[in-house]
Order: C-alpha cells, then structure tokens, then sequence
C-alpha cells in the first residue's frame, strides 16, 4: 500500500514543477484533433513563436461547442486570448455572448467559396460536408441527394445527431438548404436507410465506418485527401452529389477581455500567411483559407468539386435551428 | 502491559465526524453543482418539457431499456457467480476474474469497437450466424445492441460482486453443508440465497442506473434519436442551446427517477442480514461440483469467457499494428514517448482518484449510526449514491460555475478532475467495501472489545486482513474508472498534455484509426497490469496460508 501513497505525492508534487512559466504567453481555446501532434497545432505553435517572442498555450477541449460553452461559462474571467475552432454553425451564438472583439485585420487575402465580412471572426479553413463512401462495398454510389433518398433501403449511411455533432448539424442544414419545408418528408424517406446515427463523427468514423459496418458515412469532402496522401489508398472517396454540397467555415476570434489583445491580432494576422495554412491540408484535412498556390498538396485536386455550395448565413443557423431541430427530431420519431 | 498510551485515532470522534463530514461535503457539493444551474438559469418553463411527445417517448425508452438491461445482466451473472463460486481452481480464474473487473472500466468506444466486429453487419458472429441459421435475422442495431452492450459492461460486475458475497458465506454453514451432501437446490437456499440477498436490491439499482444513465453507448447502437435517453438531452441542451435551465430540470427528471429507486432499495435496508464471518474463508469442497453440473457449469463458464473475450480480442487485433508501431525503435520516438508521457498524466490523475474514493468510502462507512433510520444514515447513504445519478456533465459545469474564480492555474483543474473521478467511483468501491466491513462477527467484535483494540491498531488487526482484498479491488475501480474517464477531463480542459483518453480522442480526430486502435489496446493493456497489480497487493503476504490439499477441507486465501 506504500506504492500509491508515494505516487499521490508525486502527483501532487509534480504539476507545481510544470507551472513556473515566464514570458508573455498566448492563451488558445481549440478542439483536441487542432492541438494533438498530428493536427496544425504544434507546427503552427512553434513557426508563431518564432516572430513573436511568446509562448503560445494551447487549452483542448473536447469539441468546438464547448470551446463555447467554456467562454460562457467564464465570461469576463476568461484565461483565453483567442478561441479557434467555431464554425459558421455555432458563430453567431457565440457573437451574441458579446464576449468577443473586432479582430482589425485585413481579411483580403481570404479564399473562400463565398465573399466574407465579419468584424469578429476570421476564417482559418474551410471544407464541405460529403458522404464518404468506401469503394470496395460500393462501387457505384447514389449522384445526388435525391438519388439518396431514392435509394432502396439496403443502401445503409452512418449520420451524426446534429444535436452534438458539428457535420451532424451541417448535413440538417443541407438537407434544409436544398428542400426547403419539404425537409421532415425527406428525412422520413431517408430515414430507414441510416443504420445508425453517432454521438460524434469519431464514433462512427472508427467503431464503424472502418469495421465496414456501412459502406457510406457523414464525413468531410477534403477525408479522402487524408487517406489518399498519408495512408496511401484511393479505397475512400467522396460521392459528390448534383444538388451541391453544404460549406463549413471554422473561425478563429479575439476574447474581449484578453489582455494580450495585440498579441492576439498578431496571431489572427499570422493565421493568414503561408506560415500557418501551409500545415491545414493535411493535419487538419481542410481548405486552406488563403491560396496556397503550388504548396497545395496534389490530393486536393483529386477531390470532388461541388456544382454549387450550399450555404445559410450563421445569423439565420442560430434563429431557426431550434425549430429545425425540433422538426427533425419529430420526423425520425414517427 | 501499561495502559497509560492510548491507541492512535481511538478516539469516538474519529469514528463520526470525518465520514459525516464527507458524506455533507458530498452531498453539498452535488446540489450545489446542480444548483448553480438553477441559478444561471433564467426562467424555467416545467410545462413545456412535459408536454413534450418526445420528451415523454424518451423517459419511457430509457426506463424500458434499463429494465431490459438489468433483468438479463443479474439474470446472467447469477448462475456464473455461483458456478465460480463452486470451482475455485480452475486454471485461468485469476484471469477470467480480472478480466470481469476490467469490462466495467474498458472506455467505450474502444468496447463498441470490439463488440460491433463480433456482432455488427460485417460481425465475425454475425457472419457465422448468417451461414448456419440464415431464417435467423439479427440486427446489431436498435434496442438489440444497447441490450447486449449494456450486459456485456453491467454482467461481469454484477457477477464480480455477487462472487463476492458468495465467497462470505459463514464457514460454519458450508463445512455443514459439505459434510451433509447438500444437494444444488438446498444449497441455495440454506447458503447462496442468504448470502446474495442482501447485496442483490444494491447490484440492481447500481446497474439500473448505470444502464439509465448511459450515453455513447445508446447513440452509436441505437439507430436513431427514437432511441435516446435523458443524459443525451442534457447533452444537447448544456451544450448546445446554453440551456442550463432546461439541463438543470431534466437532471432533475434523471434525479426524481434513479432516486426514487434508491430510495426503495435504501428503505428496505442494505445492510440487513449482517452474516458472521471470520477472516479465513474456508472452502469446502461443493458436493454439488461433481458430474453433470460440473459439465454445465463448465459449458456455461466458457460460453461467459467466450463472450467477454471475443470483443476484447477483437479489439487485441485492430490496435496490435498501432501499437507495434509505437513500440518500434522507428515509431516509438514520437509515438511510443507519447503513449508513455499520456500514461505517466493518467496515472498522475488516477492514483490518488482511487486512493481518495477508497479512503473517503471507508470514512463514510466506517460511522456507525444508532440506528439504520437516523437521517444520519440516511445521509450517508445518500451521498453514496448520488454521484451515479447526477449527470457528471451537470455536475462538472455547476461546479466549474462555483469554483470558477478561484482556479487560477491548470493543475488545480487537474486535481478537481480527479476530486471528482474519485466522486464517481464512490457507489462502485462503497458497493465492495459495504459487506466486508459491516459484516464483522459479533464474536471478534467482543473480543476485540475486551481486550482494548481500539483505533489504529483495531483497524490494523481486525479490519485490515478482511478488508484487504476488497480494499485492493475498490482501489483498483477508483483508478481505473478515472483512467478510462474522458467527459470530465474534456469539460475542464486540458493543456497540451493528453491523458490517454484525451489523446484517444486526438488521434480519431486526425484520422490516425490505427493510431487510435493502439491507444485502445494500449489502455486496455495498462488497465489490465493495475487490476493484476493490486489483485498481487490484495493478497495476504503472512506466511503461506494455502495447504494444497486434495482434503475436502482446504484454506483458500485468494481468488486467484
């Protein structure tokens, strides 16, 4: 029994070595895949602390909302100097918490499917929400939305509930940008075809998309570039489909009561150059905000191109998505 | 002898007033969690949510499936505890015993993993399954899959604890029973039955609130928002729609619902039936392990094994690549030292969570109230159960409101991580350690009265070997259900550091699948060592008490 008594000391003793910092520091809400080794996180951290002669402190938490939610909770006694890692679904409830400010950066360099104006958030990548499917189970799958829908009821998807999934969210609002009020119908059709729908996109990426649970699955348009450039196989594409497809934006925002707010504006600027995009492609498997030219892995121009992107403005998301929510809940529980 | 020293810690109030004070702590702890989400709240609207057709279809999914999951996870772990109750050395029942700990803190989407490659559309089983009895349509997916993902973590702890109350059956009975030939059926009810009675209300309401309670796992199997339960709507609304009136009143729900539960389990009295037992458990031979039960048992023993390990080996085969390349020379200078730096976070964590929970478990119950009826008991037990019930996430944000001002610094949100694991394995480790304290014979009790052995020295004499092995177990669930833990460590953040789960988490978000597979088999692995660590720190080291006896009476001094 002398063994964890010992290790309780240890482990008490031990974060007091690791809390002696000094120098001015960069405080960072983001989401665990951003942060982790093999996302833009510690690339991104070390090319910024080279020019600004700070230390940047990444703070993970578990997802984009509550990257939020935490800001909530905290308010004007936020440890964070920026948040990255919202997205136009979540970006005007977050602006309506007041709790951030204007970013005062030139924001022309951006290269984004739609033209951007916002005093509060800058755009540091983007992508489309797409039904990745696998190849080998299904050699030819459905072209459009419709042909989805239409699909006989062996065709099995995997889906997010948009009630705690970011893509899970973006696929309602695809289905809401396209049909309109005839969404519940639609979803009612599509309904015996989704095999299951996942708390969270790594639930139903792993526990079931990679077992071959189901040949398609709620993902991004940019997965396959992942799989195509490290893994090496073109097993896993994207099925583009003919209505478009709908856009996430992921934005990064100065907390208002920062009290490194230059140091703040000089990330967001940073996050607009070479030096940070650059690392996007491939460690967050998404557009790049800006034109990266040549440096833009191959693979991205081996994925789909949307015939139109589908897009609802974050002001319209958050006034409607409860309701929008609510009628979907309904139709699924029919 | 003189008498003039006094015994460390004898005296009365340190049998009160810590594990009083804790259990209020407690308790104040959770209602104020909960309360600060009334308090954030701006206007509750209680019509409204009940009036809600979902709503309503979702309590009574939840009720349904929970009821569903306990019947046939006791219904299981009834026969299995008895027939490893009547075969105590068979080779591999250290192991399978381990293994059965494990299911109850295996996190999981690594659990689904293995399970849906048994029993999923592409499932070896299912496979299988299809080929011989093709009229035979089984569907993963739905009420079917939460059911036996539910069974699957809720069996092998029922089983774990029944077994455990099995083997404190009073010695003087079984030795009675052996020398009269008892057959199955009497030895039920003159010995098994007596001794599972009084755990049995406790096991039930444990699971049942486990099984209402749980989250991924009825997501990812259940289909579809048809088949959701409570703690997803909190989810949603907590985090999604900043809603802390409408989380803080479906929690509420949650808490009317478990508690009500409790509340019947409690008033019957838990610790009723208190069975004299000395600390040597002495095993005599069953007269009825022989012949066809022996083969019945053996039969159902290894279908129980088969459908433990099968998920686990599946989940053995996806993460051995991963894992292999983390240990490789080439792999393990990044790869590997991350695994082990997580490792070295989680454990830092998870250590003192288990030590905190065991200690706070036996000052909690280590006071002795007059009787089973003062609000004083009913305070203690209270605080042992409310953990299980409150959503950890209403929880954590209440107390993340409360004590918001004053976390300065990144490891004091570690440490309030691991105050509050530690809370959340409180019923699991106060459910191990209950029996064995309170069943103490009157008859040591007397003499240990009359001889003055009061204090430390009481509890390093007469508790202590009894209490050994379920201290070493409870610690070892204390440890490992932080280990595993994700939701809690989510919410507070952590700096760049992953603990295991965490980095789980990181790798599934950068595609790393095989990465991710590793860390599973990984955790499961360092999971695992500490069951089997402590199980060794668990037994008694004095001398050599084990006679290898071919005699139908023998001294059995471990489960192993």
């Amino acid at each position: 029994m002398h063994f964890p008594a010992a290790r309780f000391l240890l482990a008490l003793l031990l974060p007091l070595a690791a809390t002696a910092q000094t120098g001015s520091e960069l405080t960072v809400y983001t989401y665990p895949s951003f942060a982790s080794d093999w996302g833009p996180g510690p690339a991104v951290k070390e090319a910024f602390e080279q020019q600004c002669s700070c230390r940047v402190n990444f703070v993970v938490l578990e997802s984009s909302g509550d990257i939020l939610q935490r800001l909530r909770l905290e308010g004007d006694s936020s440890e964070a100097d920026v948040v990255l890692g919202l997205d136009t679904g979540t970006m005007d409830t977050a602006r309506q918490t007041g709790l951030l400010t204007t970013h005062q950066i030139d924001t022309s360099s951006l290269d984004l499917p739609i033209t951007w104006a916002d005093n509060l958030f800058v755009p540091f990548d983007w992508g489309y929400f797409a039904f990745v499917y696998d190849t080998e189970q299904l050699p030819n799958p459905p072209v459009s939305l419709e042909a989805l829908i239409a699909a006989p009821d062996d065709l099995k998807i995997i889906i997010q509930d948009p009630r705690t999934s970011t893509p899970g969210l973006g696929l309602l609002l695809w289905l809401r940008h396209v049909y309109g009020d005839q969404a519940p119908a639609k979803w009612t059709q599509l309904k015996d075809k989704i095999l299951t729908t996942t708390k969270s996109w790594s639930d139903g990426y792993f526990s079931l998309f990679m077992n071959g649970e189901a040949p398609m699955i709620l993902s991004y348009s940019t997965s396959p570039a992942y799989h195509m450039a490290i893994d090496k196989t073109d097993r896993y594409q994207a099925a583009n489909f003919a209505e478009g497809h709908y856009l996430q934006v992921e934005v990064a925002a100065l907390v208002g009561s920062s009290d490194q707010k230059a140091l703040g504006r000089e990330f967001l600027r940073f996050m607009l150059t070479d030096g940070f995009q650059r690392h996007i492609p491939l460690k967050n498997v998404m557009y790049p905000a800006i034109d990266l030219g040549p440096e833009l892995p191959d693979v991205f121009n081996k994925l789909i191109t949307p015939s139109k992107t589908r897009y609802f403005k974050p002001a319209e998301v958050a006034e409607n998505r409860r309701d929008w929510l609510d009628e979907w809940l309904n139709a699924m529980t029919r | 002898m003189p008498e003039v020293v006094r015994a460390p810690l004898s005296h009365p109030a340190w049998q009160h007033w810590p594990g009083s004070l804790l259990a209020a702590a407690i308790i104040l702890l959770a209602v104020c969690g909960a309360g600060a989400l009334f308090w954030q709240a701006p206007a509750l609207d209680i019509g409204d949510l009940w009036a809600s057709r979902y709503l309503r279809s979702v309590v009574l999914f939840t009720l349904w499936q929970a009821f569903l999951s306990v019947s046939l996870s006791v219904l299981l772990a009834l026969p299995i505890a008895r027939a490893l109750d009547r075969h105590r050395n068979f080779v591999g029942r250290g192991l399978l015993l381990r293994l059965m700990e494990l299911s109850l803190v295996v996190p999981t989407i690594v659990a689904v993993s293995g399970l849906v490659s048994m029993y999923g559309r592409q499932g070896w089983l299912t496979v299988v399954l299809q080929e011989w009895l093709p009229f035979l349509s089984w569907n993963l997916y739905g009420l079917n899959g939460i059911v036996l993902t539910h069974v699957f973590f809720n069996a092998p702890l029922a089983t774990r604890i029944l077994l455990q109350a099995l083997e404190s059956a009073p010695s003087t009975q079984r030795r009675i029973a052996s020398q009269l030939g008892l057959g199955s059926l009497w030895l039920w009810r003159s010995l098994e039955w007596p001794s599972i009675r009084p755990v049995l209300p406790g096991i039930v309401a444990l699971v049942f609130t486990l099984c209402f309670t749980s989250f991924a796992i009825v997501m990812t199997l259940g289909g579809g928002p048809a088949t959701s339960t409570i703690e997803v709507a909190i989810y949603q609304a907590l985090r999604f729609e900043f809603d802390a009136g409408r989380a803080a009143l479906l929690a509420l729900i949650q808490l009317l619902i478990c508690g009500t539960l409790w509340w019947l389990v409690l008033r019957k009295g838990l610790n009723t039936a208190l069975v004299p037992d000395r600390q040597l458990v002495i095993s005599h031979a069953r007269p009825d392990a022989k012949g066809v039960r022996k083969l019945l048992d053996s039969f159902l023993l290894a279908a129980f094994v088969l459908f433990l390990t099968l998920p686990l080996l599946a989940v053995l085969a996806r993460g051995l690549p991963g894992l292999a390349d983390a240990m490789m020379p080439s792999g393990f200078a990044n790869q590997g030292l991350q695994l082990l730096q997580a490792t070295a976070l989680s454990l830092g964590i998870a250590l003192p969570a288990g030590v905190v929970s065991v200690v706070t478990s036996l000052l909690i119950l280590g006071v002795k109230p007059r009787s089973a009826n003062t609000p004083i008991s009913r305070l203690l037990e209270t605080s042992a159960y409310l953990p299980l019930i409150i959503p950890p996430l209403v929880l954590a944000t209440g107390l993340f409101l409360l004590l918001r001002p004053k976390l300065g610094i990144a490891s004091e949100g570690l440490a309030l991580v691991a105050l509050i694991n530690a809370m959340m394995a409180l019923p699991f480790v106060m459910q191990l350690l209950r029996g064995p304290l309170r069943n103490l014979d009157p008859a040591s009790t007397r003499l240990a009265d009359q001889l003055g052995i009061r204090g430390w020295y009481r509890w390093r004499w007469l508790h202590w070997p009894r209490l050994r092995r379920p201290l070493a177990l409870g610690l070892a669930y204390g440890t490992g259900l932080s280990l595993g833990d994700f939701g809690v460590i989510a919410l507070f953040g952590s700096p760049s550091a992953p603990t295991l789960p965490v980095l789980l988490y990181q790798q599934l978000g950068s595609y790393q699948i095989n990465a991710a597979a590793g860390t599973g088999l990984w955790l499961m692995v360092v999971l695992l060592a500490l069951f089997g660590l402590f199980n060794l720190i668990g037994k008694p080291s004095t001398k050599s008490q084990r006679l290898h006896s071919p005699k139908p009476i023998q001294l059995e001094t471990s489960d192993a």
